[in-house]
């Protein structure tokens, strides 16, 4: 009974259609499975994938982050102008991109728990606002020559793997800090209080005020742990490209919501899986890939990703329909 | 356990006809039922002599079956008058438009008909409850209504308001109207009723003229009854003072100076009707509700409850009374349930410990008797009584010292309520202090050791169960008019008038900022070229904004009309080039913007899900669509029959200018003078009032995303005219301008008013404030930076404003 619940689970049935789009790419595609490209490929992926993490708690709430795009983008600036205007350490100066993160979260959150003003309104706005910072700290020029050692976060490898005699893979750093807050999230989701509330406020914010939760608290510390979030992917983003500019991470929040929403995670809220927003950005990237491996230009992949998203959207509802599930 | 059972109402013509009951005898199912709100399993409606089915309220109305209800949904960013007359219709005038000099006539009249004299004009939610009322007995009576439903009418009025409504009453009467007037209090159902009906557990228990009653007599009645067998508590020696509550008078008024006491292992019960304020009061010991003035000490020990949380770990519990609404958590697992109050103090570091967890449920499932195949099941499949035991263990396990159970059996099967009282005694005998609230005179008197009864909002009297009879104590809690010292409500407030405000301010601050330019940098600023400019550049967004804005007025949004725009505009463009006539071109261009945007309000209408999850992939869709029609590269050197459409000045001002014009003109009488856009604003405003009065949530919705649809196909053929190409970026960041200068203008975000000059003073605000930043030589990128910004700014500032006058209240 239990074999059968998992195997027929939500994360169960991405875990199909990845294999099966792995498996159509590398028939349909030629030079789709070429384990150093896909490996080059996921440093791009952590960018993402690591804000889907916090995203796929905020949604929980019923609640959403529009301005996690702009944050990354307003972090990299940070960090670029005090590493080569304000003269500081390389890592002091990610310290407090990482901090500066943590503060535009913090405002997101501080305004829409505390002020009760819709999520959705406020992150609209500060998506502008953070956006419009970063150009206007940066007057809209990118700040290069950034150290090799923190190039290395994003460009660097931590393993060799040789699979048989002349191929050998690398794992990229960036893969093992996504790793590591896929894990960390998952552990907050499943084994955590935090998790646990989480869902209880997205499936009756009343009732969980009534069952002694700190609702406001909560929903705070959720937009302030995603601005930190984002601000150390931006760390990432800004070492991959080894460039920081405001127009960086354009139409980020499109394919961070779509990981979550893919994984399972209603818009409503009541229901989460970190795993699912996992596999949804492996399903992303992967679609991504392999489409433009067989040719479609990225400008056009992006159809997809919004199609992707409105149809996931649709079946999650549907299928709590089906299942007599409250909205 | 059926909510009516063979209920029979029999009311005649040009008689006021009391219905009385306990809480939950059935009165608020009847009445649902006799207004078409509820189908009955069985029995029968026969109006005048012929049986007839009610299918909606609207459809009850318009047979002549009104209703009036305490806790009313209404419009309350909308007129009293609009209010009144939505349903019935407003005074329409030549070409279908509203006349709103005409409504306001007709609802003045209705009002002074009942003697009442107030300004219609006024927005429903600054009025007092007792002129809402009156108003929507105005808005039934005006419908032919022959049966008129009063449901607890006097209950937030005052005497003299009361009296004013009595008379109103004998007036409707004596005209031939049937009325039903449904009220605790027994006093004036006596005084006001020709006929009396009894409720009690859902069946009618008598009928009899009014002259045959007295209050004694009818209390007997709903409360008679044989007082099974109940669980009854034994006694056993009470230890000290647990909780003593001094003069504790809640924030929102609903209770007024209770003091009592609780000893360890007593159950100290709470007698009362619906608005006696047990409920607010219990949660006000939790901290969910706050006291104005009082004290709370437990233990001896005065404690300060300022959130739930405190007052759980000062030792209090609270069971809530709508176990659905407050306690329940359908989706998730039982387990999840009956942990979550104790979740915290199961976990270390963060974890929670598993098989702490499994141990404490395992526990309480075994306890609380609860039938449940599993832990893991979902909470929803359980039934009401064997999730109230779940709840009921919730607070069990987290050892409360002092637990308050606000009618804790209430929807609940018998042998779940008699497990439910034999946990509450076994809790009494542990040493616990138990408050019960219940509005069940059987249960109160088994279950207590004394009981205080509560009557709006104030205590009554105190009893020994055991030698009290339950009509003494049923009698205490009967609402008496004299009770009632409230102060006569507050000035009405016109949120109208506040909106003009708006509009007037708006205008203020750009003619002082335009001063302010004018002295910092007279050359640049004041001419008409930049004059022209400033225009130029507000206008596009202007039109967008017009359609942004009705989209938010109806409770919805779009963020993807800038690459929609984007999107068209090069369509339309590519057309122009290939020779099309420009007036097709337009006409191709406002079709397109129609189906693409009731596309997005369809998509997220048919599949449940909100607009912003449709309309944030449509971004990237519509740009992605955009870039494959243009190959990526830009479109140029467009025909100049075209450009004539949006280029160049017409008797000296910008073409442009004209276009925004129009459509603002058009934009405002559709949202004021319209039927669609006065319904647009009811559904905005309340979607549950709108869907009572017979409005399509979906017809209206479609509307408005038509409607914006078209306005952006309009934007996309004026932007391509004017700029004379299409590049890649095309409308980018246009639809945050547009949703800017909605809100700037006034529009609620949240839906239901809105304003189509201020919409455009906000467009001309933004680009005014654009202007001057290239003028003062600060760098453009900060652009985004105030769009960003005036959004956040005029929300905050809403709310606040909201805040403040709900606090007036």
């Amino acid at each position: 009974m239990i074999i059968r619940r998992i195997l027929l689970s939500r994360e169960s049935i991405l875990l199909y259609v990845l294999l099966a789009m792995c498996v159509g790419f590398s028939i349909f595609v030629e030079g789709f499975l070429d384990w150093w490209s896909i490996s080059e490929r996921t440093r791009y992926w952590i960018i993402p994938g690591m804000i889907a993490v916090p995203m796929t708690f905020i949604i929980a709430t019923a609640g959403i982050d529009l301005s996690v795009a702009s944050i990354v983008a307003m972090c990299g600036i940070v960090l670029g102008l005090l590493y080569r205007d304000a003269q500081w350490p390389i890592w002091c100066a990610a310290c407090a991109a990482v901090f500066a993160g943590l503060l535009a979260g913090a405002f997101n959150g501080g305004v829409s728990s505390y002020l009760k003003i819709p999520p959705l309104v406020v992150t609209l706005a500060t998506m502008a606002l953070f956006r419009g910072v970063a150009m206007g700290l940066s007057k809209a020029r990118s700040i290069s020559d950034f150290p090799d050692g923190f190039q290395w976060l994003s460009q660097g490898d931590v393993f060799e793997i040789h699979v048989g005699d002349s191929v050998s893979a690398f794992v990229p750093v960036p893969l093992f800090a996504l790793i590591a807050v896929v894990a960390v999230g998952w552990l907050l989701m499943r084994r955590s209080w935090i998790g646990r509330f989480t869902k209880c406020i997205g499936e009756n914010e009343i009732a969980a005020e009534f069952a002694a939760i700190d609702v406001r608290r909560l929903k705070f510390a959720l937009y302030a742990a995603c601005g930190l979030v984002c601000g150390i992917a931006s760390l990432f983003n800004t070492a991959l490209y080894a460039t920081a500019k405001a127009d960086t991470a354009a139409g980020m929040e499109l394919e961070v919501i779509a990981c979550v929403v893919i994984g399972g995670t209603r818009i409503s809220g009541g229901e989460a899986s970190v795993i699912g927003s996992l596999l949804g950005l492996l399903i992303i990237g992967i679609l991504r890939y392999g489409l433009e491996m067989a040719g479609v230009k990225s400008q056009h992949v992006i159809i997809f990703v919004g199609a992707l998203l409105i149809i996931t959207a649709v079946f999650n509802e549907w299928m709590a329909g089906r299942r007599g599930v409250e909205g | 356990m059926p909510a009516l059972r063979d209920a029979g109402l029999e009311v005649r013509a040009g008689e006021v006809h009391g219905l009385v009951g306990e809480n939950g005898a059935g009165k608020s199912t009847l009445i649902n039922v006799a207004t078409g709100l509820l189908r009955a399993d069985a029995g029968q409606i026969v109006l005048a002599g012929s049986p007839i089915r009610l299918s909606t309220p609207r459809q009850a109305a318009g047979l002549g079956i009104a209703v009036v209800h305490q806790e009313a949904d209404l419009f309350a960013q909308l007129s009293i008058a609009e209010n009144m007359l939505l349903a019935r219709g407003l005074v329409r005038g030549p070409g279908g438009l509203v006349n709103w000099p005409g409504t306001y006539r007709e609802a003045a009249e209705l009002v002074a008909a009942m003697g009442e004299a107030f300004d219609v004009r006024g927005v429903a939610g600054g009025l007092s409850v007792a002129r809402r009322m009156m108003a929507e007995i105005a808005a039934a009576v005006s419908e032919q209504a022959r049966v008129l439903f009063l449901d607890e009418p006097t209950s937030a009025l005052t005497l003299k308001e009361i009296g004013n409504l009595f008379d109103q009453i004998r007036r409707l009467r004596d005209a031939g109207v049937g009325i039903v007037y449904v009220s605790h209090r027994l006093e004036e159902v006596l005084d006001i009723s020709d006929r009396v009906t009894v409720m009690r557990d859902g069946e009618t228990i008598e009928t009899h003229p009014t002259a045959e009653l007295t209050v004694n007599h009818i209390v007997a009645s709903m409360v008679g009854r044989e007082l099974a067998q109940l669980f009854a508590k034994r006694e056993i020696p009470l230890g000290e003072i647990r909780l003593r509550v001094e003069n504790a008078t809640g924030k929102t008024g609903a209770f007024r100076d209770i003091s009592l006491d609780v000893r360890a292992g007593e159950v100290l019960g709470l007698y009362g009707f619906v608005g006696a304020g047990r409920s607010e009061f219990g949660q006000a010991l939790f901290g969910i509700q706050r006291l104005a003035s009082g004290s709370i000490s437990i233990d001896g020990k005065p404690i300060k409850v300022r959130s739930p949380r405190r007052a759980m770990r000062a030792g209090l519990a609270y069971l809530p009374e709508d176990r659905l609404v407050q306690s329940v958590f359908r989706n998730h697992a039982v387990r999840t349930n009956v942990s979550v109050a104790s979740l915290r103090d199961l976990s270390r570091l963060g974890w929670i410990r598993s098989g702490a967890e499994r141990r404490l449920v395992t526990h309480v499932i075994r306890a609380m008797n609860v039938r449940a195949e599993s832990p893991e099941q979902p909470m929803g499949t359980l039934s009401g009584g064997n999730q109230q035991k779940v709840v009921f263990g919730r607070w069990q396990c987290t050892a409360p010292k002092i637990l308050v159970l606000d009618e804790p059996t209430r929807g609940v099967d018998v042998a779940s309520k008699s497990d439910i009282h034999r946990l509450i005694c076994d809790l009494a005998e542990e040493g616990t202090a138990i408050v019960l609230i219940s509005s069940e005179l059987p249960e109160i008197i088994a279950m207590s050791d004394r009981v205080v009864t509560f009557s709006e909002g104030r205590q009554t009297g105190s009893f020994d169960p055991r030698t009290d009879g339950e009509e003494a104590i049923a009698a205490a809690a009967v609402p008496y008019s004299f009770f009632v010292k409230r102060k006569s409500k507050q000035k009405e407030t016109r949120l109208a008038r506040l909106l003009e405000f708006r509009e007037i301010g708006l205008l203020a601050f750009i003619l002082l900022l335009s001063a302010a330019m004018t002295a910092l940098r007279p050359s640049e600023f004041a001419n008409a070229k930049n004059f022209f400019d400033i225009l130029a550049s507000a206008a596009l967004p202007a039109i967008m904004a017009q359609g942004a804005m009705l989209i938010i007025c109806a409770g919805g949004i779009d963020i993807s009309v800038g690459s929609m725009m984007g999107l068209i505009c090069a369509i339309a463009a590519m057309a122009a080039k290939s020779g099309y006539p420009p007036l097709l071109c337009l006409a191709l261009a406002v079709a397109l913007g129609v189906m693409f945007s009731m596309l997005n309000g369809g998509t997220a209408l048919i599949a449940r899900i909100h607009p912003i999850i449709v309309t944030l992939a449509g971004i990237s869709i519509y740009r992605g669509i955009m870039r494959i029609v243009t190959g990526g590269r830009e479109v140029m050197l467009l025909p100049s029959e075209y450009r004539v459409l949006a280029d160049g000045n017409l008797l000296g001002i910008p073409k442009l200018c004209y276009y925004v014009v129009a459509v603002t003109l058009v934009a405002h009488i559709l949202l004021r003078y319209t039927l669609p856009g006065r319904r647009v604003l009811a559904l905005g405003n309340s979607e549950t009032a709108a869907r009572l009065i017979g409005l399509s949530k979906t017809r209206l919705t479609l509307f408005v995303f038509a409607v914006s649809g078209a306005l952006v196909g309009l934007t996309a053929v004026l932007q391509a005219g004017y700029y004379g190409k299409v590049q890649a970026n095309t409308g980018m960041g246009m639809e945050l301008r547009a949703i800017a200068a909605a809100v700037i203008g006034g529009t609620n975000i949240l839906g239901g008013r809105g304003s189509a000059l201020g919409t455009l003073l906000g467009a001309f605000l933004v680009a005014l404030l654009y202007n001057m930043l290239i003028l003062l030589e600060a760098s453009s990128y900060w652009q985004n930076i105030f769009v960003g910004g005036l959004i956040l700014l005029a929300v905050v500032l809403d709310a606040l404003l909201e805040r403040i006058r709900r606090a007036k209240a």
